[in-house]
């Protein structure tokens, strides 16, 4: 009887085996690669009702971010500033900019601008505003150099991994309060992050909720 | 060494049981079956009536397609973050701002403190600064904030049923009152909430109008209470008991700490009786009523009496106190009042009457509200007698004008002379006496205009319905319980209009302002001639509180004579021994039916019966056995000549031959949750005498109506023996030196010594949160229980997954009865607040196969809601049965659509619903686990504060004692509940914690939980008859471990 399967057919198994191992590894990088927040969230740069430039405001021009973004330091969300904030200045400075017409216009008919939100949190996680930049972590540590950008993007993941490194080594990350806001502020020379970050550490008996799931679910 | 045998100690049977249900007593084999499931039979597999096993896998393939064919479209949403244009003064995005206001209620209005988040009312508290309440609230005024966001509350403006507006009401009102003349074609029927402002506005419509007609109508009110006082005292004058002040009370058939009381009434009682260390006084409360009360849970002593027979007790104790005092005036007004039994329970009376004489002064006769005007008004002759008249009970002059009542309005309607009817809130219609046939007379009126929060019975028989806005949308002032003023400020603007009824009552008497100015006038009028009226009514309405208005005592003298005189007249019922009495109850939920449409209240359990979504005819379990009916059974019940038909719901300790129901079920014309739920008993009420008739008839239909019971939900695997524990004033004394006494009852008294298996998690946070519930303050109110639900946004499930164990309440108030061999006639009652217990050692964290539920370092058991996979291990492996599963997605499908299918069935909740959500928790999806999470975000939220507070400086954050506390112990009326730092030693809890009268449940376990419950104390008098089975629970079960010196429990083997 001769054979049923013909020769070529031995290294079949091994040639099946290799080709879904490729697959699969292919669909499991896509998946690592393309459902990751650092794909799906980083550098999302949505454009704004107006055109309005971080850059120019709390870079060139040094306005601190609180001006803005008033109770950063006292509620849990650092709010978008009102219309009134934008025209405290324009009404003097432009006021005929036809950039600002949106800004005008709210004013006017009492509408609100409306913003597109970049960075949003999943309706189970509370993330607390004022007791981060209460306690020494500066804007730029999840929002990037919001000073250089001419438009905001999502600079950082802001998956729960990266949430956790910072939760777990805080002394990587912490600063002088009064530096909290100064985006710019890289540590004394003759010190590195991690000295500075070990005493204030120290100092402020710092415990962030590392294992403790109701620090941020509630 | 031997094998440790895992066999729990065996419960011990001698002595006193505590049980749940007479299921459980019986150890029937349903009963069996709650004990060793988790969740009933069936709960768990698809709903046998609604998809088959085939038919859902078509449906699964169908979604799954679907599914594929929208995944094209994955883009990140595009979201808006919209500012306000201009700062609004005070309004921070995302913090909460607090408003003092207050809820008008017929007992007297609450003073709140509303919790608003970014302009929308989330949550209601007591005003901390008020005296009456300090900061504790009652279940109604808990769920009012979701009848403000009710979604079929009326919307537009009704004539003759088709949507109108209200200019063209106004025009139609404008030609009426122009007809009017003197006034005799009008009439107004208003609710019995007390409203200054309304009462100026009544005088205006007087004067305007001298004939007009004005009637007061509450079903459930206590107005043959004020009747009574009237005819005691010659004036027109309201009762305020202050039973801090008192040492003896006796209540006959007065339910003060449930539907007939109120706060004050709650908060007095409760002072009297938080017993620190046994040389305390604490006093002592007799209670003779029908049916089982939260009133009769408390008592010391209980004796059951129909209601028909309570003016017969009454008489006697009278007679036995005037004998005693030789109060000639009191004997005869008491023999005049007819008795059917004249030697009632003498040993008992006898007893009785000595103790309220002997502490004179001190001691007080609460009769109840349903009685007839001349045994109430026997009462007060006896409390005059006691004088406690002026002491304990306050007597202020009545905050409104006499009114007519609704029997004398409903004559003058039949009569024909009234041709504009105007029903400012009530609903008559539906609720008035059944013998009245208000309904006809109503249809008789040309014009009737009705304002209500929602189309019910009565507007859809109105001319005119105007939409009511809520109390929290309007300007108004309110008498609260103890007599002073309160401004009722509005939180939010009318979210589908409506007016105030102090707003129509303005526009008939023809004037223009609006409620806020009508209001501040009435203030100002109230004011001393000199003072600062704006200073003070900014102070006011901040605080909540007008320090100026606190009603004096007034110095009356009883008529022994007038009392003598109404009790002559009286004709009270006769009981014969083999007929029924059928007593009308308020509902502790639905109240007389204007809760109806609010899901919290309907899924609630009675505090007494554990009934949700129903009311039932309450019997004792012999009378059951006479009319061979169990519970479920219906029954046709006939009175006057008419009939109710009504499921029984057998009820251990209820008197014998006697029927209760609750009203207000039954609702014909209401939103969708309270459509037709329950059983309408008004058509067999009437406006004779008393709120109870003699029953003609009790008929066994042959029908079962499925009541949804929550008694025998939570059992503890059978481990409830000892759980709650109680020990008597002496028995305390006896053992006051015995740290253990309370310690070591039931079996901790004799389970060998813990050892654990786990590594106990390292708790080393500066905060160790903790919980204590007091089982002598506790009354088994169940605000905490709605207090939760608003705080935590817990779903409503309906009747059906009630009945399938399935409610979702995070803390549920156990009720246990507890009697020697199984006595179910006579026995004592219990309540137990159960919540999660935050165990150290839990045994739900050891089972969860994904980490979702972990402990914290400052020693809470915590939920991860998203990474929770739904395998409900946890609440298997929880000994607390305190778990709850989110079966279905009920914040996103109604509970009437949660059988349908994923495509068809409507989903999302009303917009209106969600703003009420408390936006600092999690709305939980189907498939996920939750529990009580002792209000972590409180917790986080203080936590966060004092960090943010401590900034760069070098202390340790630490949040303030007791500067915050849990949504249930916030609410608490009596305290019971207390929150806070472990390790803070000023902190309540510290104190709390190692208290004598302090045990953990089920210590053996060794699960080292973080509650911990003070033990009951009951204070008979021990030369009364029932002294040796009253308050002596858990005397065998603490001799039986006292008495066995292997309790500190050096064995090695467990089990016995």
């Amino acid at each position: 009887m001769a054979n049923i399967f013909p020769r070529w057919s031995n290294l079949l198994p091994i040639k099946i085996l290799i080709c879904v191992l490729v697959l699969g590894g292919g669909v499991a990088s896509g998946v690592w690669y393309y459902l990751n927040p650092a794909y799906t969230r980083v550098g999302y740069e949505p454009i704004q009702p107006v055109p309005f430039s971080h850059k120019l405001h709390a870079g060139d021009l040094g306005m601190d971010c609180r001006y803005c973004h008033s109770f950063v330091e006292t509620a849990a969300y650092a709010n978008i500033p009102t219309t009134q904030v934008c025209m405290n200045c324009h009404s003097q400075i432009l006021p005929d900019s036809a950039k600002l017409a949106p800004v005008r216009e709210s004013w006017k008919t009492g509408k609100p601008i409306q913003w597109v939100q970049i960075h949003k949190t999943p309706d189970y996680v509370y993330f607390n505003h004022a007791v981060h930049v209460n306690r020494g972590v500066s804007c730029v540590s999840c929002h990037g150099k919001v000073n250089e950008m001419e438009v905001v993007y999502h600079h950082e993941t802001h998956s729960m991994a990266w949430c956790l490194e910072c939760h777990r080594n805080p002394q990587d990350f912490v600063r002088p309060v009064s530096e909290v806001t100064n985006l710019n502020w890289t540590p004394p020379a003759g010190k590195t992050q991690r000295e500075i970050g070990r005493e204030l550490v120290e100092k402020w008996h710092l415990n962030p909720p590392d294992k403790n799931c109701a620090g941020c679910h509630r | 060494m031997s094998k440790r045998i895992f066999n729990h100690p065996e419960e011990s049977h001698t002595g006193k049981r505590y049980w749940r249900s007479l299921g459980q007593l019986q150890d029937t084999p349903e009963f069996r079956s709650w004990l060793q499931r988790e969740f009933p039979q069936g709960a768990s597999e698809l709903g046998g009536g609604e998809v088959s096993r085939r038919g859902f896998l078509s449906l699964m393939g169908a979604s799954v397609a679907l599914a594929g064919m929208s995944l094209s479209a994955c883009r990140r949403p595009l979201k808006n973050l919209l500012p306000f244009t201009k700062g609004v003064e005070w309004s921070v995005p995302g913090k909460a701002l607090f408003f003092a206001s207050a809820m008008p209620s017929r007992n007297g209005a609450i003073p709140l403190l509303v919790t608003t988040y970014d302009g929308r009312p989330t949550k209601i508290e007591g005003n901390p600064l008020h005296k009456a309440n300090q900061g504790t609230t009652d279940v109604w005024a808990q769920s009012s904030v979701l009848d403000l966001y009710d979604p079929e509350r009326s919307k537009s403006v009704l004539c003759k049923g088709t949507p109108s507006d209200l200019k063209a009401f106004e025009s139609d009102l404008s030609k009426w009152l122009a007809e009017a003349g003197d006034g005799a074609s009008l009439a107004f029927l208003v609710d019995g909430c007390v409203s200054p402002t309304r009462e100026r506005l009544r005088k205006a419509i007087i004067e305007k109008f001298p004939k007009a007609r004005w009637a007061v109508y509450e079903p459930n009110g206590n107005a043959l209470e004020l009747q009574a006082a009237s005819v005691a005292f010659g004036q027109n004058v309201v009762l305020r008991p202050r039973l801090e002040r008192a040492q003896i009370i006796l209540s006959i058939d007065r339910d003060f700490l449930g539907v007939e009381g109120d706060i004050s009434l709650v908060r007095g009682f409760s002072s009297g009786r938080r017993a620190s260390s046994p040389s305390q006084k604490m006093n002592r409360l007799y209670v003779a009523e029908n049916r089982y009360t939260l009133t009769g849970g408390m008592s010391d002593h209980r004796l059951r009496v129909p209601a028909t027979l309570a003016g017969s007790l009454l008489k006697a104790i009278a007679l036995e106190v005037g004998r005693l005092s030789g109060d000639a005036g009191l004997v005869e007004a008491a023999k005049r009042l007819p008795a059917q039994d004249e030697n009632f329970k003498a040993k008992w009376v006898e007893e009785c009457a000595l103790d309220l004489w002997s502490n004179k002064g001190s001691s007080v006769v609460l009769v109840g509200q349903k009685q007839p005007v001349a045994v109430q008004a026997l009462g007060l002759a006896l409390n005059a007698v006691l004088d406690s008249v002026g002491s304990v009970i306050e007597v202020h002059s009545a905050d409104q004008e006499p009114a007519l009542s609704i029997s004398a309005l409903a004559d003058d309607l039949k009569a024909g002379k009234i041709s504009s009817l105007f029903i400012l809130g009530g609903n008559p219609a539906f609720n008035a006496p059944g013998n009245l046939s208000w309904a006809d007379i109503q249809a008789g009126v040309s014009n009737v205009v009705h304002l209500s929060a929602e189309v019910n019975e009565t507007s859809v028989k109105a001319s005119w319905h105007i939409p009511e806005a809520h109390f929290l949308e309007q300007w108004s002032d309110a008498v609260a319980i103890d007599g002073s003023y309160l401004i009722v400020q509005p939180v939010i603007l009318p979210i589908y209009g409506g007016l105030s009824s102090n707003e129509l009552l303005a526009k008939v008497a023809g004037k223009d302002s609006d409620a806020l100015t009508l209001v501040k006038e009435t203030f100002g009028e109230k004011l001393p001639a000199d003072s600062n009226t704006l200073e003070l009514w900014v102070q006011a309405v901040r605080d909540g509180i007008c320090t100026h208005s606190a009603p004096k005592g007034l110095q009356v003298s009883l008529s022994f004579d007038s009392v003598a005189k109404v009790c002559a007249a009286s004709r009270p019922l006769r009981l014969d021994s083999t007929g029924f009495e059928l007593v009308f109850l308020a509902d502790s939920k639905v109240d007389d039916g204007r809760y109806a449409n609010n899901g919290w209240l309907q899924e609630l359990p009675d505090p007494v019966t554990k009934l949700t979504w129903d009311n039932a005819a309450l019997i004792s379990p012999a009378s059951a056995e006479r009319l061979s009916v169990v519970t479920g059974d219906v029954v046709a019940v006939t009175v006057d000549g008419r009939t109710v038909e009504l499921p029984v719901l057998v009820l251990p300790g209820h008197a014998e031959n006697s029927i209760s129901v609750a009203v207000g079920y039954g609702r014909s014309a209401v939103g969708s949750v309270g459509l037709r739920v329950g059983f309408d008993v008004y058509p067999v009420t009437s406006d004779l005498e008393s709120r109870f008739r003699k029953v003609s008839s009790v008929v066994k239909v042959g029908r079962k109506w499925p009541l949804a019971v929550t008694q025998e939900h939570g059992a503890l695997e059978g481990r409830g023996a000892d759980i709650t524990r109680q020990a008597t004033m002496s028995e305390w004394k006896d053992n006051s030196s015995n740290e253990n006494f309370f310690k070591k009852m039931g079996i901790d008294a004799h389970a060998p010594q813990n050892f654990s298996l786990y590594t106990h998690p390292p708790l080393n946070d500066v905060h160790a949160w903790g919980m204590s519930v007091d089982l002598n303050s506790c009354t088994g109110c169940s605000a905490c229980m709605i207090a939760c639900q608003a705080e935590n946004n817990i779903p409503v499930v309906g009747k059906e997954q009630v009945i399938n164990g399935r409610e979702m309440h995070w803390i549920r108030t156990d009720r246990y009865f507890a009697s020697e061999g199984g006595d179910s006639a006579e026995p004592e009652m219990v309540s137990q607040p159960m919540m999660c217990q935050q165990c150290e050692n839990a045994p739900c964290e050891t089972v969860c196969p994904v980490n979702a539920t972990v402990h914290s370092e400052d020693g809470l058991n915590v939920m991860a809601y998203n990474r929770c996979i739904g395998t409900r291990y946890c609440a298997n492996n929880c000994p607390f049965k305190v778990r709850r599963f989110n079966f279905f997605d009920y914040n996103q499908r109604s509970i009437k659509e949660l059988y349908k299918w994923n495509l068809i069935s409507k989903k999302g909740t009303p917009d209106s619903i969600q703003l009420q959500k408390n936006p600092n928790v999690t709305v939980r999806m189907r498939g996920v686990m939750e529990k009580c999470t002792f209000c972590v975000q409180r917790v986080q939220e203080a936590k966060i504060t004092a960090k943010a507070l401590a900034k760069d400086s070098e202390m340790i954050p630490r949040v303030p004692v007791d500067s915050f506390t849990s949504a249930c112990a916030q609410v608490c009326p009596t305290g019971a509940i207390t929150f806070g730092d472990l390790n803070q030693q000023e902190s309540q809890i510290s104190k709390l914690r190692t208290h004598q009268r302090g045990y953990r449940l089920l210590e053996y376990l060794n699960t080292e939980n973080r509650v911990w419950y003070l033990a009951r104390i009951r204070n008979p008098n021990f030369r009364m008859p029932d002294a040796q089975r009253a308050g002596s629970a858990s005397r065998e079960i603490a001799t039986h471990g006292n008495s066995n010196p292997h309790t500190a429990g050096n064995e090695s083997k467990g089990g016995h």
